[in-house]
């Protein structure tokens, strides 16, 4: 009787503990939800939970099952849309069913992401405002909620390091410390509603919506059958995917540790060209380091060196190109831009020392026209001390 | 010609003969604090290479927000002995301002403000507000980024000048804010106003001096009643006239070192929709007056505490104008002048300090 009356008691203190936890849970999705960009609509909690039978006054939370299908009836309803923002997709839920998430999803894998865990669900911003989960600068952090956690990617057969290397890479720092928005988060290689990994054969087509003319000399260049046929995922090979870093010139050679040495040797056919190219890039490097040098110094001095810097700036803009044309794997057309830049470099570096000996000039001048005004000064101290100035 | 038919043809037309026969009889007094009186004639010898530089610098300076830059940029980089000139016209401002206010600081301690000096003082120190005029609307010109913020911060302190200063702010900037119609304003005002109205004050300030004479201090008058070799003169051709030659070609050295040791940077192109670069600050010289406004409350006694500090230095400088009606002439009033000048100096010394070292990066 006592063990039984025990058991009735906790039973109703756990009845009151989940009641009590409802109740905070309303309390804090209506207070949320009043920030939300349904409720500025005008809709209201029974827009969503219309269908739901009620606990008291409590809404139930729907399956994750139902969810995508429940925000599709509003999203995918282009005249229902259009009410609100016409210019607003509708596609989404098409996209989300076509999406590893969505097909999971679909098959009864409830674990997966749905449309609230990347947006939220009772405090829903706009994508463009900041504080939205899916804004740029945080959507790799939503994301890597799931997939940076190594328990719940291993449910899936997946490492959790991809959210981890993208914030190594060159794209992570553009994003987010130079502040460049437009700098490609998970979504914008992967999809949004539509996420799935590129395979082996588009990597090179998401690459190329930025990486235009990359991709073009690479698609022309003999590399491209080559990759084809061994199955290899084409950026990949050299850039990784993830953790894309900063390409150096150091990459190009035959030694150990550059990129290239990782499929060809002394022996191959491309040596001599991979060493022309790793040639050019240096000396190209070397040119404008020296040129950059001496205009400083010059500059430091007080000269004005506009030239100088036109003329490095151009080798700049020559060095930039003969990095995209490397993608082409082949000494012409690379070399003709580099010794382009070369050139350039060669032209700052000639106003550089312009400056340096224009400078050396002015203080030799200087010198002279100090010795000449000193000699004058002691040839008047003179004339001054014999005058006698007695009035 | 030769020399003697080219001085008779000149001594028929212009009082030459005259006027060397009054420089040969003009004397100069000579006693321990003389040396000061070398600081007026190095102010005038600066003035003249700023008419001189600043003549040339005109040739290429072209003054409007979408060029100035560029030409000031073309004078440094391409124009032969362009560098020298702007280099030269920025640092004699600078060299400028300070002998003028030594001269004005000097003249004060030596109280040469007294009767029948008086004109001669006022003269003096509307000069050296010219002065400060001068650096004020030339600053601008170069129309690099800290000369526009600069200019920005220094007309804004007119908004405290009571009833018209939103009006005296809008003249001053030919708008709401400083534009490219600033820029012509200032070079109007640096390039025939100021120069037109100073060539008239130093024509009247030189023939006041020649016609009073240098002022002796009032010390050197009691001591040289009991020692006569207290105060001694010497001619003024060549014996004074040399020594100032002698000054002047030292500053001239002096500024060649300058300019070629420390040329005048020209900095950023001015960009009025970027953010201000942090430590903006006006020029050396009106930096005391720069800091002291910090230091002054929002609020004093219900007065708005900027407009009662830009009235209180108005006030002040209106003082000092008419200093030789104000003050007395007793040897109790020239101390208590020698000490409020000293405090005066004092605080401008300190207040810049201040400055320097809050905005030092």
């Amino acid at each position: 009787m006592k063990r039984s009356l025990t058991i009735l008691g906790l039973l109703w203190f756990a009845l009151l503990a989940a009641k009590a936890d409802a109740q905070t849970l309303t309390a804090d999705a209506t207070a949320a939800f009043e920030d939300d960009v349904h409720a500025s609509a005008g809709l209201t909690c029974v827009a969503c939970h219309q269908d739901q039978a009620t606990s008291g006054e409590q809404f139930q939370t729907p399956p994750r099952t139902a969810i995508a299908p429940m925000c599709a009836t509003c999203h995918s309803d282009a005249t229902y849309m259009n009410r609100f923002n016409p210019q607003v997709r509708v596609d989404q839920f098409l996209e989300y069913q076509t999406s590893t998430h969505g097909r999971q999803m679909a098959a009864g894998e409830a674990r997966v992401a749905t449309c609230t865990d990347c947006h939220g669900a009772h405090g829903v911003k706009r994508v463009a405002d900041p504080r939205s989960p899916v804004f740029p600068l945080n959507v790799t952090l939503t994301c890597a909620r799931c997939h940076g956690d190594a328990e719940r990617m291993k449910l899936f057969g997946h490492t959790a390091a991809p959210p981890a290397d993208w914030a190594a890479s060159v794209h992570a720092a553009a994003l987010l410390e130079r502040g460049d928005t437009s700098a490609p988060t998970c979504a914008t290689c992967h999809g949004s509603h539509g996420a799935v990994p590129p395979g082996v054969s588009s990597v090179a087509n998401v690459c190329a919506q930025c990486h235009i003319r990359e991709a073009e000399l690479f698609r022309a260049s003999p590399k491209r059958d080559i990759f084809e046929a061994i199955g290899q995922a084409e950026c990949l090979a050299c850039h990784n995917n993830h953790k894309i870093e900063q390409p150096a010139d150091a990459w190009v050679g035959l030694e150990e540790g550059t990129v290239c040495a990782l499929c060809h040797d002394e022996t191959g056919d491309s040596a001599e060209t991979i060493r022309a190219i790793r040639r050019d890039l240096d000396l190209l490097s070397a040119t404008m380091a020296e040129a950059d040098a001496t205009i400083t110094r010059a500059e430091q001095a007080g000269m004005l060196l506009d030239d100088g810097r036109t003329a490095l700036r151009d080798a700049r803009e020559h060095q930039v190109q003969s990095h995209v044309l490397v993608h082409g794997f082949a000494a012409p057309p690379f070399s003709e831009r580099a010794t382009a830049g070369i050139a350039s470099a060669q032209r700052a570096q000639e106003a550089g020392d312009a400056a340096l000996e224009e400078l050396q000039a002015r203080r030799r001048g200087l010198a002279i026209a100090t010795l000449l005004i000193l000699a004058f000064l002691v040839t008047l101290g003179l004339k001054i001390r014999r005058l006698s100035w007695n009035a | 010609m030769s020399q003697t038919t080219l001085r008779s043809w000149l001594d028929e037309r212009l009082p030459l003969a005259d006027l060397i026969q009054t420089l040969r009889h003009k004397t100069i007094p000579h006693h321990r604090h003389s040396a000061w009186y070398y600081f007026g004639g190095v102010t005038l010898f600066l003035f003249g290479i700023q008419v001189g530089t600043g003549a040339l610098l005109l040739l290429y300076y072209r003054p409007s927000a979408s060029e100035a830059y560029e030409s000031v940029q073309f004078i440094t980089a391409r124009v032969p002995f362009g560098w020298l000139i702007r280099s030269i016209h920025a640092w004699a401002a600078n060299l400028m301002v300070a002998g003028a206010f030594a001269h004005f600081f000097s003249v004060l301690f030596l109280h040469a403000y007294r009767r029948p000096r008086e004109l001669t003082w006022m003269s003096g120190v509307l000069l050296l507000l010219l002065t400060l005029g001068f650096g004020f609307t030339g600053y601008l010109l170069p129309w690099n980024e800290v000369s526009f913020f600069a200019t920005r911060v220094g007309t804004d302190i007119a908004t405290g000048v009571p009833i018209v200063g939103d009006s005296l702010v809008r003249f001053m900037r030919g708008g709401d804010d400083v534009t490219g119609a600033t820029l012509t304003r200032l070079f109007g005002f640096h390039v025939a106003i100021l120069p037109a109205i100073t060539t008239a004050l130093v024509g009247l300030h030189l023939l006041l001096v020649q016609r009073h004479g240098m002022s002796v201090p009032p010390s050197v008058e009691r001591r040289s009643v009991d020692d006569p070799t207290a105060l001694r003169s010497m001619p003024f051709l060549p014996h004074f006239l040399l020594r100032d030659l002698f000054a002047w070609t030292a500053v001239l050295a002096l500024m060649a070192a300058l300019a070629t040791f420390y040329p005048w940077e020209l900095g950023t192109k001015a960009d009025a929709f970027a953010p201000a670069p942090a430590g903006i600050r006006p020029e050396w010289y009106f930096l005391w007056a720069f800091e002291t406004l910090k230091y002054v409350p929002p609020s004093i006694a219900g007065i708005d505490g900027e407009s009662l500090a830009v009235v209180t230095m108005g006030l002040a400088a209106l003082g000092v104008l008419l200093l030789p009606f104000l003050a007395g002439h007793t040897p109790k009033a020239h101390r208590l002048i020698l000490w409020v000048g000293v405090a005066t100096l004092g605080f401008m010394t300190l207040m810049t300090a201040l400055s320097l070292a809050g905005t030092a990066p």
